[in-house]
């Protein structure tokens, strides 16, 4: 196993940021970490790296103890927030982390499949944040690591950066790599992962194929304006949830469609309308019974399935 | 383990099964891919790295470089005139005063603040998940200031000798030049304490109100006897302050540093203590910073 988890917890005092975490990766998976923020996403991770302590469990990585040598030189890692040194130049910094490892890859090879090679003498106070992103990239693969950690890699780029991003990371994983990444974007593990462990309250909560998660969820809500009968609503395909909010008739469903023409069919007058993806936070409101607890969370996600979509 | 000890062999020399020690899982490198460098490569290319990302900074190069050879200029070449008794020029005793002051600025701000800076950028996390040791960051630091606290004496020198006439015989000038690189090398644990113990924000301003004190306490702008009687009073209580009278050893007799400075040197084996206690009393703070970061990120 590239990577075993065995009921790992993580306390920060009262707070619990992993509650029980059980993970197996494999060599050559691509693995998604979904969960909304604060799930206990980042604090797996650096659980993983031997960053973090585990209060409780065991974490081996690659048969051992993650932050050994033999570990760490076949790890790659993009971490949140690493302020390169603004001042050198992108093949500098790439260049020195090549040195960090005791394998590597040709420099060329390495801007080329972090998509850098025109910014190969740009300083790094001058990219944009795709270029920025890109430019970690190719510092986790600068060791020709055979597993690498990708903690959030696309918070705050725009949908060609993130695109853009992806096929990077799609290019190595095709060398046999193995890839764990976090996100709180349904879109992106479902088109990336081919494996998505869902995190919340550091639980895992739901792990499956991409379909098989999807097919868990409601990604869809419909508000409206109507008199109807909520009970009948839940009973309907596809509902996964059916509340009064303010007056609205809120419906979180994975079949809309079905849920519209029923109405229509009854004849119900329906006032207001507005269909829309949900967010992580609704999507999932049935696996992690849990209110909404945070509305800029629930915004961010919703905005990355719009631009899916 | 083996990977990094052999510091021949580069190039596509990959053997085809890599050790896969106490892992269960073989390594599986990429068909381009090839040895790192060793050792020697990687603290070169640190120490690389952290030239030219402080040269590109020109705040830095002014505040380590210009402004000792500036202020010694401004003050030192005026001061070329009066002499000691023994006709050693006031300008030679001020010389190894700003010398003092440019390295004392640098190890506070090349250790202390920009540690500091990279620690809160989270850019030492990213460092510590590599398997990068860490003697090559702090070795990568140390090279480096060197080098930049040889060009801030050389050019203080070249000052010294062309326009405040500060004659010495050459043996004299290297060993001025050997005794304030070792002593400012030898404070360079207090820059290093003050990267891993001070909050990133507050580590520049804690850095400012660290040197300026100390090198006007410790004599390095104006003779001590020229200050207030406190402050000479705390004077040898300051690490700095052995420091400057190792340095002025070298320019002059203990009678003629006593004349410019107001106080009488001790025997060289005394500053040179005080000077290798403070060595090792702040190391150890900056092992325990260090320590206390690595734990709390760890916790």
């Amino acid at each position: 196993m590239m990577i075993e988890m065995r009921g790992v917890t993580k306390h920060y005092g009262d707070v619990r940021a992993l509650d029980g975490i059980d993970l197996d990766v494999a060599p050559g998976e691509v693995v998604a970490v979904l969960g909304p923020n604060g799930a206990g996403k980042t604090t797996a991770i650096s659980v993983m790296l031997g960053l973090t302590r585990p209060t409780s469990g065991t974490v081996r990585c690659f048969g051992g103890d993650p932050a050994r040598f033999e570990a760490r030189s076949r790890v790659g890692v993009m971490l949140q927030e690493s302020g390169v040194p603004a001042a050198l130049r992108v093949c500098e910094v790439v260049g020195l982390f090549q040195r960090y490892y005791p394998y590597t890859l040709p420099l060329d090879e390495l801007l080329a499949r972090a998509d850098l090679t025109a910014k190969r003498d740009a300083p790094v106070s001058t990219l944009s944040g795709g270029q920025r992103q890109r430019l970690y990239f190719a510092l986790a693969i600068a060791g020709d690591p055979d597993l690498v950690f990708l903690d959030e890699p696309t918070v705050a780029l725009d949908v060609s950066a993130r695109r853009a991003f992806w096929e990077q990371v799609e290019g190595f994983a095709e060398l046999g790599k193995t890839v764990l990444f976090s996100t709180h974007y349904l879109d992106e593990a479902d088109a990336v992962a081919r494996r998505v462990v869902v995190v919340d309250h550091g639980r895992v909560i739901a792990e499956g194929t991409p379909r098989e998660i999807k097919r868990l969820v409601a990604d869809t809500t419909v508000r409206f304006h109507a008199d109807v009968d909520l009970e009948r609503m839940r009973a309907l395909p596809g509902v996964q949830r059916a509340d009064l909010e303010d007056g609205f008739v809120v419906i979180a469903t994975n079949e809309p469609e079905a849920l519209l023409q029923r109405m229509f069919a009854d004849g119900v007058a329906v006032r207001d309308l507005r269909v829309t993806d949900s967010d992580l936070e609704a999507a999932f409101v049935h696996l992690t019974n849990r209110g909404v607890h945070g509305a800029a969370i629930g915004a961010q996600a919703s905005g990355a399935r719009r631009v899916q979509a | 383990m083996s990977a990094t000890r052999s510091l021949a062999t580069t190039g596509r020399g990959v053997p085809a099964a890599v050790a896969a020690s106490s892992t269960d899982v073989p390594r599986r490198l990429s068909p381009t891919a090839e040895r790192s460098g060793g050792r020697l490569a990687l603290l070169l290319t640190q120490v690389r790295c952290e030239l030219l990302s402080n040269l590109r900074v020109p705040e830095f190069l002014i505040g380590v470089v210009a402004i000792p050879v500036m202020l010694f200029a401004m003050f030192g070449v005026p001061n070329a005139r009066f002499e000691l008794p023994d006709g050693t020029r006031i300008s030679t005793m001020m010389m190894p005063g700003f010398g003092a002051f440019g390295l004392l600025s640098l190890v506070i701000f090349a250790f202390g603040v920009d540690i500091a800076a990279e620690r809160g950028r989270g850019w030492l996390r990213l460092m510590r998940a590599t398997p990068a040791p860490g003697w090559a960051y702090f070795g990568g630091k140390l090279v480096t200031s060197v080098v930049v606290a040889s060009v801030t004496l050389l050019a203080l020198f070249a000052v010294g000798a062309f326009a405040a006439q500060v004659e010495m015989a050459p043996a004299r000038w290297l060993r001025m030049f050997v005794v304030l690189l070792l002593g400012g090398m030898s404070l360079a644990p207090l820059g290093f304490a003050l990267g891993f113990l001070a909050r990133p924000r507050a580590a520049s301003t804690i850095g400012n109100l660290v040197f300026l004190p100390l090198s006007f306490a410790s004599g390095f702008f104006f003779p001590l006897n020229q200050l207030p009687q406190f402050l000479r009073d705390i004077a040898p209580y300051l690490p700095t302050y052995h420091y400057g009278q190792l340095a002025w050893r070298v320019t002059a007799s203990p009678e003629m540093v006593e004349a410019y400075t107001g106080i009488a040197p001790g025997p060289a084996w005394v500053h040179v203590a005080w000077l290798l206690g403070t060595f090792v009393v702040f190391a150890a703070l900056a092992v325990l910073g260090y320590r206390r970061q690595r734990s709390r990120e760890a916790a």
